[in-house]
């Protein structure tokens, strides 16, 4: 089983950075034209989503692995709700790499890879870095092709 | 290029005179509160002015509206100013639909889409031909599409399997191909070389309009009078309850009038404004019961309109089928985009034991359904169990239930449910003069029987050559996947499912569904289980696709 790139954890506490100070402008919002809520809840919610938020980013840095097998891309993921999900390799109809800015400047990329499903059609693997995103899609390409099947939609 | 029939022009004219009609008024409406010499007097002139730019536009679209059978793909190319031209490879046609409303019937025209797998809208719509010309569409396409899906077995059964996978993928640069005589239109459209029908194409308005000279249609199953009345009775559509709130506000004062002189009659107020406790109860009884007689009511109708003279029939390889009262619908369906089968039944279709029978495909229906096309909307519970059986040629399942501690989870569930009522009934006494909040208490009595009703429904069968799912009791919903259509495997645990040691597998297809057919989900079963299941899916897939490749494996048209 690999893990990700240790680095995506910034990406994830950042996101949960955001979602504290946007709960945080909420409030202040509140606070100001509707009910006066005292100083004492407000910090205390703007932390615990802050706390919140980070250790969802720790946790699911330590849950997310994946693994080439045999027939197939198996991964496990998820931190409320633990999915395990198998790729078979002749269902993948494309593989992307991708990144954002925010990922660019952490130097990290991710593999996305489509099949026909119509839910988890698109299976996204964040936080490996350029180089091994590009090698991934490669393998991924080829075990694709390898095994194509006799059934398009 | 072929137009449409030319009656569409006047309709396209009329609609886009009135849509253009609107957008000069408005603007007139906007400038004349800011600039002075602007005057609301010039309404009739530019509303004149705007309904010909619209008309003109109408006209420009039919005419620059065209639509081709070609020798590998059908081509639609359309756009006034911003030109489309589309080309549906004849290989990727999920099926193909002919709808009629009224209006449509009394001039003999018909609207034809087609759908393939991509996208989450219909491929190319002719809105509108004749009729003749839709049933010849409709032939055209499907006996193409029979003969690419022939010449693509028989190139497999010459080169191996290699050269049909590569084949499957890029249908249209099938050069090693040679044209087989086993279909009347591969005679005709002659070899197929790698870029044949880019240029050179038939003239198909010159080609006498034949009758398809392959396979003859067959009749599966008509849906008889009894069958399509208690169909009627027995199904629910939701759209009904949009339809009555979409009247009721509409014409609300007279609606609420009318149930105010109802009601008086066994206690209701006088007016609205005046009225005790008790009349107010009983004006809202009276309202809710006529609310549900006739959205029921309404249910019926719509449903017998809609599945009146439903007939299906093969063709080849394709499933055909013809529906509809005021609104004729006919499609086709090739059995090979078939995804998986699924049998359906509510409670009051149960308890007269019949049920029905839907097959899924990728592409989009005419119904709101997504891919789902009723097969057999309604028969007998044992012929449809039999159908089902036939056409996948699964065995008799024997289903399998999730341990007993996931009634737990329901019972959990539902208790929440409930005691969200209770708050609920508690919060409105708070603003409201209603008392007794709670007697609310009383939904909880309906949890354990809601609770062991769903676990009772849930079953699931690992078969030799297909999974089969059975979950809902409301709509409960058996349904057949061959191994060779699964996409992806899940296995799913939320905290609480961990906590108990259960799993949920989700078993991906390419049936395109909306929200309300989720992909099949056999819930709450133990972690093994489903670890099991995911497991054998998964290997079962790789023989089954081996399988399929060897031509062993598919479904049987003849189900009935």
């Amino acid at each position: 089983m690999e893990a990700l790139h240790p680095r995506i954890r910034l990406l994830w506490i950042g996101q949960g950075v955001i979602a504290a100070v946007l709960v945080g402008l909420v409030l202040a919002g509140v606070d100001r034209w509707l009910v006066d809520i005292p100083t004492a809840a407000y910090g205390g919610v703007v932390a615990a989503v802050l706390v919140l938020g980070i250790a969802y980013a720790v946790r699911l840095y330590q849950v997310w692995q994946f693994e080439l097998q045999g027939d197939a891309l198996y991964l496990e993921r998820g931190v409320v709700t633990f999915v395990e999900t198998a790729v078979p390799f002749v269902r993948v109809q494309h593989v992307d790499t991708q990144f954002g800015p925010i990922e660019r400047a952490l130097g990290l990329s991710s593999v996305v890879v489509y099949t026909a499903g119509s839910r988890n059609a698109d299976v996204r693997i964040p936080g490996l870095t350029p180089d091994r995103a590009r090698d991934l899609q490669d393998t991924l390409r080829e075990l694709a092709v390898e095994s194509e099947a006799d059934d398009a939609v | 290029m072929n137009r449409l029939h030319s009656l569409s022009a006047v309709v396209y004219a009329i609609q886009y005179g009135f849509f253009w009609l609107w957008i000069p008024i408005f603007l007139l409406f906007g400038l004349a509160t800011i600039l002075e010499f602007v005057s609301l007097t010039w309404i009739p002139v530019v509303g004149a002015l705007g309904f010909a730019v619209g008309v003109a536009y109408g006209i420009a679209y039919y005419y620059r509206f065209g639509y081709q059978i070609t020798d590998d793909t059908f081509d639609v190319a359309s756009g006034v100013i911003a030109r489309r031209s589309r080309e549906i490879p004849y290989g990727r046609v999920q099926n193909v639909d002919i709808k009629q409303g009224v209006f449509h019937r009394l001039f003999g025209l018909a609207i034809v889409s087609i759908e393939t797998a991509g996208g989450g809208d219909t491929e190319a719509s002719l809105n509108f031909v004749s009729e003749a010309e839709a049933t010849r569409l409709q032939n055209e396409i499907r006996t193409r599409t029979a003969a690419v899906k022939q010449r693509r077995k028989q190139a497999g059964d010459h080169t191996g399997d290699e050269t049909a996978a590569t084949d499957d993928a890029t249908p249209d640069s099938s050069g090693v191909v040679e044209p087989t005589e086993t279909t009347a239109t591969d005679s005709e459209t002659g070899p197929l070389g790698p870029g044949a029908g880019a240029g050179d194409t038939v003239p198909d308005r010159d080609r006498p309009f034949d009758e398809p000279t392959g396979p003859k249609r067959r009749s599966l199953f008509d849906l008889e009078a009894r069958e399509l009345l208690l169909y009627s009775f027995t199904s629910f559509r939701p759209a009904a309850v949009a339809a009555v709130l979409f009247v009721f506000f509409l014409a609300s004062d007279t609606i609420i009038e009318i149930l105010l002189a109802m009601s008086q009659p066994v206690g209701g107020p006088e007016d609205l404004g005046t009225g005790t406790t008790s009349s107010y109860g009983i004006f809202t009884i009276v309202s809710f019961v006529n609310g549900l007689v006739i959205t029921y009511l309404l249910s019926v109708a719509y449903t017998f309109a809609t599945y009146y003279d439903f007939q299906l029939g093969r063709i080849g390889d394709d499933f055909v089928y013809e529906r509809g009262l005021l609104q004729r619908y006919s499609g086709s369906v090739p059995v090979e985009k078939v995804q998986s089968v699924t049998a359906t039944d509510n409670p009051a279709q149960r308890l007269i034991g019949y049920a029905g029978l839907w097959v899924e495909t990728a592409g989009y229906g005419p119904d709101s359904n997504g891919g789902s096309q009723s097969a057999v909307p309604l028969a007998q519970h044992d012929r449809v169990y039999g159908f089902a059986e036939n056409l996948t040629g699964v065995e008799t399942p024997s289903f399998e239930r999730p341990p007993p501690l996931a009634r737990r989870r329901y019972l959990a569930r539902y208790s929440l449910i409930a005691g969200s009522i209770v708050a609920v009934a508690f919060g409105l006494s708070m603003i409201s003069p209603l008392e007794r909040w709670y007697l609310a208490v009383i939904a909880f009595a309906a949890v354990p029987p809601a609770a062991h009703l769903r676990y009772v429904n849930l079953g699931y069968y690992v078969g030799e050559d297909h999974l089969v799912v059975r979950r809902g009791f409301w709509r409960r919903r058996t349904t057949i996947i061959p191994y060779y259509r699964i996409q992806t495997v899940s296995t799913r645990r939320s905290i609480f499912q961990r906590r108990l040691g259960l799993a949920s597998v989700v078993v991906d297809t390419a049936s395109s569904r909306t929200f309300v057919w989720a992909a099949p989900t056999i819930y709450d079963v133990s972690l093994e289980d489903g670890r099991d299941v995911n497991e054998t899916s998964r290997k079962r897939l790789q023989s089954a696709l081996r399988k399929r490749a060897a031509g062993e494996a598919g479904l049987s048209v003849d189900f009935t």
